[in-house]
């Protein structure tokens, strides 16, 4: 019988002579032109009968459709008597199941304690839950219906500090409850969501709700972390530019402002390391308010004084890194990073999952094609858990220390953090704890439908390092050369922004983006608090969008009984800054501070730096995107705005973004 | 067969296949351009004649500018086109035994299939003809199985019949041919 299949296996091997280029040309003309003709029949003829009798006739050749009788006419009689008796038998005895409409109803109300349970133990309120779901429900519905607020702002106040604060803890948890909702809410209006077309990516984003406007007599403290990480924003591009709406979980405003390098006067050294940069101008999406900026700019050493840097990187194996978007783009971005490193600058390679353990031992950079070879090997195969991947990691990079240098490891994934640490909490924690002896944690996200946006920038955070999204060559470049410095030489530490607004001249005030970044007010001055590391030339941009006293743009009501409660501030005074942070290696923090006056103000936006203009327009992108309950603009005008607040723009990102703000106003139908 | 097209490429003609379900003509005329080999050569080992593989292959597009609007994705495209290229292929033999030129076209082993210098060859010319020759489900279920290298489920998939029903179309198909094996 093996003999049989050998010489049946051998037609396989059949040479089939090329068909006539004249014969192809004739099918595909023939082929467009029937095309076109049956696009202009649609309506009138349906097309489903041709391709029914095709697919008959490969059922039977002998007997045609009609004469075929094999059904018999008695059964059919049977079955005609039969149905509606057993019909009415299920439909009146206990054998009927609950009908589909109370199975769902009483699915819905389930959802909520599910979802609060879940939420409880760290300190979430149930809220977020309920507002997701109205989230959810707000793109498909009418998108007028939209502009109140979905919280009473002077309501959400106190708890808002409280759960934005315990936002980098509950990411896990709101990961866990957001499938038990999700799920439901798609059901519900499955029919709009593919009208939208925002489907499903197979990525997870943990659900935040956007900072509320504050009230200064109320709240005159708004205090945050610096958050250097850009990966919302190569994610956002990459969905758009595949011709899909980013969900709005997705889209962190901080993180797509801090995209672009801004041109902000940089410190004079290294000592006092950057110098905050404030502007402010009218608000392009509300003529009532202004756009507060702070900008800073973090120092850049001289290239004598960049301290070594001892590199780890943490590479994900696993199957599904099997794509040419992942493991061999990794490949192509790390050795770029290899080529721009010195010969006193260490690098090893470890891989979990799929081939698990140390690929490369801590080598010197100046044996590069050691160290590229090593890359090169690394391959993609099987799910295998790795043992220990990030105990070796960080083993290898403590066995290589450099004392005066950047000691850090490189986590390189799609999404898959089977690391050997299986408890999330666990995991961050035990990041935590070494970026406390000194060895830091960046993450590189690669890939598309199975990234872990939360977990990714829960490790960065606790690591103190940058979450970045690698989804072009050209990102990569960006990041691990045009921004290495950012990448290798932190310049400051645990860097804290605190803003007071002076209720005399500022009646409202809403911090845009860095929800997860939040911190309470007595955080500043504790320097036992973390917050995020600023990069050797790395820009870090904050946006306030605040109320004038007087403007008329106030969103919540003044008190009946409230006194009107006097400033005692001077009059020109908008706000004060205040910004700590650590050097290097120091343990006390430094302080910073600097009044915002009116005099930096300008009345008019095409008075604004480009810098400025241009950091609007993304703020207006972003908040466009997730239709945000504060203000969203027309793509349209966004490209504008942009497009005239390019500057010299080197590297081409803004140009980038421009089209981006088009391709999304096409998508969002020119809305 | 195609199985060294790269994910991306895939991908790419996926999305095409997409829009032209949508009534793109570009991506309609991409998708052809694509697929009009793969199409072909399946003709060709169907048939075993250039000229008809050529004409069932314009039959094939010509349908599928009809009918692509109906394409909803459930199956994988390369089986659809083989559900539809196999169809054609009956059909045109249908017409050319009514035209008595089927089983002349059969009797002949053209020269450029087999050359005449290999024994071995003109043994596989012969077989080709005997597997032709085969009632149809057995002869689709043999070549998609040993000529397209496919499992007897994918085969399965393709003709819509169970993974069993083409076990058992090749155990027939294999007594047919056993004095050729």
């Amino acid at each position: 019988m093996s003999d049989n299949d050998d010489r049946l296996a051998g037609l396989s091997r059949l040479e089939i002579p090329e068909p006539d280029a004249a014969a192809r040309r004739r099918a595909l003309h023939a082929a467009m032109s029937a095309f076109a003709a049956s696009g202009e029949q649609k309506q009138t003829s349906p097309q489903g009968k041709s391709l029914a009798e095709r697919l008959r006739s490969i059922l039977k050749q002998k007997r045609t459709w009609i004469m075929d009788a094999r059904i018999p006419v008695g059964t059919a009689a049977l079955v005609l008597l039969l149905l509606p008796l057993g019909y009415q038998l299920y439909s009146t005895t206990a054998l009927t199941p609950q009908s589909q409409t109370q199975v769902a109803a009483s699915r819905h109300p389930a959802v909520a304690p599910q979802a609060a349970d879940t939420a409880a133990p760290v300190a979430a309120p149930a809220k977020p839950e309920a507002e997701m779901q109205v989230t959810q429900q707000a793109p498909m519905a009418d998108q007028s219906v939209m502009a109140e607020p979905a919280v009473p702002p002077a309501a959400a106040m106190a708890p808002m500090q409280e759960s934005a604060r315990a936002m980098p803890n509950a990411d896990f948890s709101a990961n866990i409850a957001a499938p038990a909702s999700a799920p439901l809410a798609r059901e519900s209006f499955a029919p709009q969501v593919l009208a939208q077309q925002t489907m499903p990516s197979g990525d997870s984003f943990a659900h935040y709700d956007e900072n509320p406007v504050k009230v200064t007599a109320e709240a005159p403290v708004s205090t945050f972390s610096i958050d250097v990480d850009t990966a919302s924003y190569s994610y956002v591009r990459r969905m758009l530019t595949s011709g899909i709406l980013p969900e709005p979980d997705a889209v962190r405003i901080e993180e797509l402002i801090n995209y672009f390098p801004y041109d902000y006067p940089a410190a004079d050294s290294a000592a006092e390391p950057f110098k905050p940069s404030i502007a402010i101008m009218p608000t392009p999406w509300n003529d009532k308010t202004e756009l507060l900026r702070i900008g800073i700019k973090g120092y850049e050493p001289p290239a004598a004084d960049i301290k070594p840097a001892n590199l780890v990187f943490l590479v994900d194996t696993s199957g599904s890194m099997d794509e040419p978007d992942k493991l061999p783009l990794l490949k192509r971005a790390l050795s770029l990073l290899v080529d721009r490193m010195g010969d006193k600058d260490t690098v090893s390679i470890v891989a979990y999952a799929g081939s698990a353990g140390v690929v490369l031992e801590p080598t010197h950079a100046d044996q590069k094609a050691k160290i590229l070879t090593a890359l090169e090997n690394l391959s993609p195969s099987g799910s295998t858990a790795g043992a220990e991947g990030i105990a070796l990691a960080y083993q290898l990079a403590e066995q290589s220390r450099i004392a005066e240098g950047t000691n850090r490891v490189i986590l390189a994934t799609d999404g898959d953090f089977n690391v050997g640490i299986d408890d999330p909490d666990a995991l961050k924690t035990f990041i935590a704890q070494k970026r406390d002896t000194g060895i830091t944690l960046s993450v590189l996200g690669f890939g598309q439908g199975n990234l872990d946006d939360a977990t990714m920038q829960a490790l960065a955070q606790n690591g103190n390092g940058n979450a970045s999204y690698i989804d072009s060559f050209k990102e990569a470049r960006k990041v691990l050369v045009n921004e290495v410095g950012g990448t290798l030489t932190t310049i400051a530490q645990d860097v804290k922004i605190q803003v007071e607004f002076n209720p005399a001249t500022v009646s409202e005030y809403r911090l845009i983006g860095y929800e997860s970044r939040a911190l309470n007010r007595e955080d500043f001055n504790n320097d036992k608090v973390d917050a995020g590391d600023v990069g050797a030339g790395t820009t870090v941009t904050a946006l306030y969008e605040i109320t004038p006293k007087g403007s008329g743009g106030e969103l919540v009501d003044p008190l009946r009984y409230g006194n009107g409660e006097q400033a005692s501030g001077s009059g020109n005074e908008l706000a004060f800054l205040k910004l700590r942070y650590k050097l290097p290696g120091e343990t006390a923090s430094k302080l910073m501070e600097t009044p915002v006056t009116q005099s930096l103000a300008v009345d008019d936006i095409a008075k604004a730096s480009d810098d400025m203009r241009f950091a609007a327009a993304v703020a207006a992108f972003g908040q466009s995107l997730k239709d945000s309950a504060y203000g969203t603009m027309p793509f349209a005008e966004i490209a504008d705005l942009a497009r005239g607040a390019r500057g010299p723009d080197p590297e081409g990102y803004r140009s980038e973004f421009v089209q981006l703000a088009e391709t999304a106003g096409a998508l969002k139908g020119g809305k | 067969m195609n199985d060294k097209v790269s994910v991306d490429a895939i991908a790419a003609i996926d999305e095409q296949v997409k829009r032209a379900s949508l009534g793109d003509g570009e991506a309609f005329a991409a998708v052809i351009a694509h697929h009009y080999d793969f199409i072909y050569r399946t003709a060709y080992k169907w048939c075993g004649i250039k000229s008809d593989a050529e004409d069932v292959a314009q039959d094939v597009c010509v349908k599928l500018a009809g009918i692509i609007r109906q394409f909803d994705g459930r199956s994988a495209f390369s089986s659809w086109l083989y559900r539809i290229t196999l169809n054609a292929v009956r059909d045109r033999q249908r017409e050319a035994g009514r035209n008595r030129r089927r089983t002349d076209a059969l009797a002949l082993v053209s020269a450029d299939e087999a050359p005449p210098d290999q024994e071995d060859a003109v043994a596989m010319g012969e077989l080709w003809a005997a597997v032709r020759r085969l009632p149809p489900q057995q002869r689709d279920a043999v070549l998609l199985v040993y000529a397209e290298e496919m499992s007897h489920a994918e085969a399965g998939e393709i003709l819509g019949c169970k993974e069993a029903t083409v076990s058992w179309h090749i155990h027939e198909a294999k007594k047919t041919l056993r004095g050729l094996l």
